[in-house]
């Protein structure tokens, strides 16, 4: 079998051709030292998932360039609060890093409290707090104590695999351990849910909120976009969870399944056909007549207003290929939205896939698709240059690499800027993807003065 | 009037919304303006990839930096594996002349001997050709991106320096200047006759055409041999004042003179500049050069009407904002937070030496944070402020406006094409900060639409300089 492409011996095998007997890529190993990664630590896997709540300090332990490089990029909207956008850091210098630096995080602490008096205050672990083996979570018990604001620690050392996937997990573990179950809800409903995974990037959770209020069941917590600590809080007296980032949040799903015996259902609102399938999962999860009745309206409206907007879109779109070379859920829940436009994905990866990540790539991808697993910068330039898609799906670090070859790209990470999302989202969607790949500035890139 | 220990009291240990960054992100911007060279950071995967996600945002450039990837077992065991085979990867499939390994905090901590591991690499390889390996020590907890920046050009010359025959040339270390700044660097220096080298050299690599040759290591920068030959030069310029180690070890070692700083922004830093340049190789100032002059001043008189008095709040890097407090003084306008994130003696010095003989009064902030200037700028109550992106909100919820200069800036296209630097990045520094200010201040007719109570100001800075505080530590 022929390479997909040219690269080192030991990664060949983390690329494959769907159909072609190896469908899953060798996955889940530490990246080739050496290489320009497109993985990122633990502790940005961490504060990933629980930067978006809104009303919190995430304070970050360790020298500044771990809060100054990661302050503000989640892009998750926020209808309330604005104190999750600020960058803070106790800076630890070299004294402390001989000395220990909980003396440090102990003052940072109370001082950030007596500043802004947030829902809660989350300590995240860095590198260097791990190695110098300051006790965080007893700092933050004695903070909290003192302050009576709750003060939670995040054991996100960035070293600690080559897998963010795992600091996902241990921000999930961080609500698990210290947030959710602390606090009774004044009143429950038949049809009280958490939405699980939607961190409200660039609004999306509010293209889902409307539409699910509408069906009739009511949100008591989002984890974490848009989110207070407080709702979080009480969000274990719910009769379901709806999990929408699959790759950052089963986990939690999963175990909120066991503790409290709520039950999950994996929901995907990108893309006509998954919102469809979703609210309907949803209704039929409740089982109440009315409720399905007016799913059923919801969906029948929801539908007709979509169709005329995106019908000039799909007109140009029709035939294009997509390369997806994402976080993780989207490899998969992106690629019938695609679809739908009339698009084919002729290639799929991830960063931090999981056999279990690869497994529902495969499932959704026809046969021929290229599945990629931790490509470098070197690897993905030269899959886009053999393979020449019209568009590529990915985040800031990807973007110029695509364009310098002059393949179409858009933002579906930190940077993007329209809501996806639901029924209306997937017009901006539809428009979004036609800006890039239907763009007469492409046209231009491929000749020079010389050869014309 | 506010005093120092007041104005501290709520904050002391936290630092919220970093005014500065760390080591190795001032390594990597020096090493991008090397030729066919490949940076990689010694530590956990976050730290290339966290920063290159910031510099290609600023730049939209694609920017390449390897990691040793370390993790949970390599930190138990060290990192030599990690970072023998992360040589030996870069050397094999991409064959650079140089790579240049940041350590990262972690690597620090633990103790990775990254000078003793190269050597063995390099021992266990020996007969092979291999890259010139480089190894520079930037731990963030000592330090910031100022002092990271200044440890990777030292580290460059004393690693590669060779004494040979006089070369006639002038070593220039940039410092952080965009791409269009060092462009403007080499053209003041070429009017002036003088042939040159630039440590490092970004313009090109950070501002590259549409092409796929942007993808492979620069064919563009400082090249090795270049770096070689600075022990041969006539002389050493810093630009700044923060980054003239390696011209001092040129000096000491090479007996290669070396001025540093001041940072050229602004008529009378440029004058100097212009004059350091002649004084080292002799040459006389062109007309060009002279016009270039004229012209600034020409537009800064046509300004001074909308400048004059405009209180302006500046932040960034140290030499920046001492530069560009001169700067804006000399357009008649009033300095009135300057914050830097390093702890700099230095630039507390400049600053002193500046508003003593420019008389305006400010808060200096070295050491400081975005939370501590805001909350100056509350008091003083600012017309405008200059800074990078991160200032947006600060100047979205004072109404007045953002000049953006700086890294990063992410939220407006063109970062790599901003020049304030020399008589012609002055002189569109005049013409945009002045339309700033006809936007923000004046209406369509041209009349000004608020007239802002300044004499209370002046009274207040004309006082004794009690609210000139200094960071405790």
């Amino acid at each position: 079998m022929e390479p997909v492409i040219e690269t080192f011996e030991s990664r060949k095998k983390h690329m494959c051709v769907k159909g072609d007997g190896l469908s899953i890529p060798v996955c889940d190993k530490a990246s080739l030292p050496g290489t320009v990664t497109q993985r990122t630590c633990v502790f940005g896997g961490a504060r990933i998932v629980l930067m978006p709540i809104t009303d919190s300090i995430h304070l970050v332990h360790g020298p500044v360039g771990c809060a100054s490089c990661t302050w503000d990029i989640r892009g998750s909207k926020s209808s309330r609060d604005d104190l999750y956008k600020k960058g803070c850091s106790t800076d630890l210098r070299e004294k402390d890093i001989v000395f220990g630096g909980e003396k440090k995080l102990f003052e940072t602490v109370v001082e950030l409290k007596n500043l802004y008096n947030p829902g809660a205050i989350f300590v995240y672990a860095t590198c260097v707090s791990g190695v110098i083996g300051d006790d965080i979570k007893a700092v933050c018990k004695k903070a909290e104590e003192s302050t009576g604001c709750r003060v939670i620690p995040v054991q996100s050392e960035g070293f600690q695999d080559h897998n963010k996937t795992k600091g996902h997990w241990i921000g999930c573990d961080a609500l698990l351990d210290n947030v959710i179950g602390t606090k009774e809800p004044e009143e429950t409903t038949p049809y009280d849910i958490n939405i699980v995974g939607e961190f409200n990037v660039a609004g999306d959770l509010w293209g889902i909120k409307p539409l699910l209020e509408e069906i009739g069941v009511n949100i008591v917590a989002t984890m974490t976009g848009d989110s207070y600590v407080e709702e979080i809080a009480q969000s274990h007296r719910v009769k379901l969870n709806i999990v929408q980032c699959q790759k950052s949040s089963n986990y939690l799903a999963k175990k909120m399944e066991k503790k409290y015996g709520i039950p999950s259902l994996k929901v995907n609102f990108f893309g006509l056909e998954q919102t469809v399938a979703s609210l309907r999962d949803i209704a039929d999860f409740f089982g109440d007549e009315e409720m399905i009745d007016r799913t059923e309206k919801i969906i029948e409206r929801g539908l007709a207003e979509v169709q005329d907007d995106i019908k000039e879109y799909k007109k140009r779109l029709d035939g294009k290929t997509v390369a997806l070379y994402v976080g993780g859920n989207k490899a998969w829940s992106l690629v019938r939205a695609f679809e739908e436009l009339g698009m084919d994905v002729m290639m799929s990866g991830t960063k931090n896939g999981i056999r279990e990540d690869y497994e529902r790539i495969k499932e959704v991808v026809r046969d021929g698709t290229i599945i990629v697993d931790d490509a470098n910068s070197t690897e993905l330039a030269r899959l886009l240059k053999k393979y020449r898609p019209n568009l590529l799906i990915s985040g800031a670090k990807e973007k110029y690499i695509s364009l310098k070859l002059g393949v179409p790209f858009c933002d579906f990470n930190h940077d993007r800027i329209s809501a996806f999302a639901g029924f209306k989202g997937f017009i901006s969607f539809a428009k979004e993807v036609d800006a890039s790949v239907s763009s007469p500035v492409f046209d231009l890139t491929q000749k020079t003065l010389r050869e014309d | 009037m506010r005093n120092c220990h007041e104005s501290n009291y709520d904050k002391k240990f936290a630092v919220v919304n970093p005014a500065k960054i760390c080591q190795p992100m001032g390594a990597i911007q020096a090493l991008l303006g090397l030729k066919k060279a490949m940076p990689l950071i010694h530590g956990s995967q976050g730290c290339s990839t966290y920063m290159r996600f910031q510099l290609t945002r600023h730049f939209r450039e694609p920017i390449e930096v390897a990691s040793t990837s370390m993790n949970e077992k390599t930190v138990i065991y060290g990192g030599e594996f990690n970072l023998m085979k992360a040589l030996k990867n870069i050397t094999e499939k991409q064959s650079p002349d140089i790579i240049a390994v940041a350590s990262s905090c972690l690597t620090e901590t633990i103790g990775d001997d990254m000078t003793g591991i190269i050597r063995k690499f390099e021992e266990a390889n020996t007969g092979q050709k291999l890259p010139e390996i480089i190894s520079i020590s930037t731990p963030s907890y000592a330090g910031t991106h100022i002092e990271g920046y200044d440890n990777t050009i030292k580290a460059l010359v004393e690693h590669l320096a060779i004494p040979g025959h006089p070369n006639e040339k002038l070593n220039i270390i940039t410092g952080h200047l965009t791409p269009a700044e060092v462009k403007e660097v080499k053209n003041i220096l070429r009017e002036l006759n003088s042939e040159f080298i630039i440590l490092t050299d970004t313009s090109e690599n950070l501002d590259a055409p549409l092409s796929e040759s942007a993808l492979n290591l620069y064919e563009g920068g400082t090249s090795l041999e270049e770096i070689q030959d600075t022990c041969n030069s006539k002389g050493t310029i810093a630009l700044s004042k923060h980054v003239d180690s390696a011209g001092k070890f040129l000096e000491k070692k090479f007996e290669v003179p070396c001025i540093s700083g001041p940072l050229p922004i602004g008529v009378e830093n440029t004058d100097q500049f212009i004059k350091s340049v002649c004084e080292l190789t002799g040459n006389e100032i062109p007309d060009v050069i002279e016009n270039d002059r004229g012209r600034l001043i020409d537009a800064m008189v046509d300004a001074h009407s909308y400048t004059y008095h405009r209180k302006v709040a500046i932040f960034g890097d140290p030499d920046f904002v001492s530069g560009m407090s001169r700067f804006t003084a000399e357009m008649g306008m009033i300095p009135t937070v300057l914050c830097t994130g390093a702890k700099s003696e230095r630039f507390r010095e400049d600053i002193k030496l500046i508003s003593k003989e420019k008389e305006f009064k400010p808060v200096i902030l070295a050491g400081g944070d975005l939370y501590d200037m805001h909350k100056e700028i509350k008091a003083i109550k600012t017309d405008l402020l200059i800074g990078n992106s991160y200032g947006a909100s600060m100047a979205q919820e004072e109404n007045i406006p953002l000049f953006r200069v700086g890294f990063p800036i992410f939220d407006r296209l063109g970062a790599q094409r901003i020049s304030v630097l020399g008589y012609r990045g002055g002189l569109s520094f005049v013409d945009n900060i002045t339309n700033t200010i006809l936007d923000f201040y004046y209406d369509e007719a041209g009349y000004e639409i608020e007239e802002e109570p300044i004499t209370e100001y002046i009274q207040e800075v004309s006082q004794p300089n009690e609210n000139v505080y200094e960071e405790e530590i």
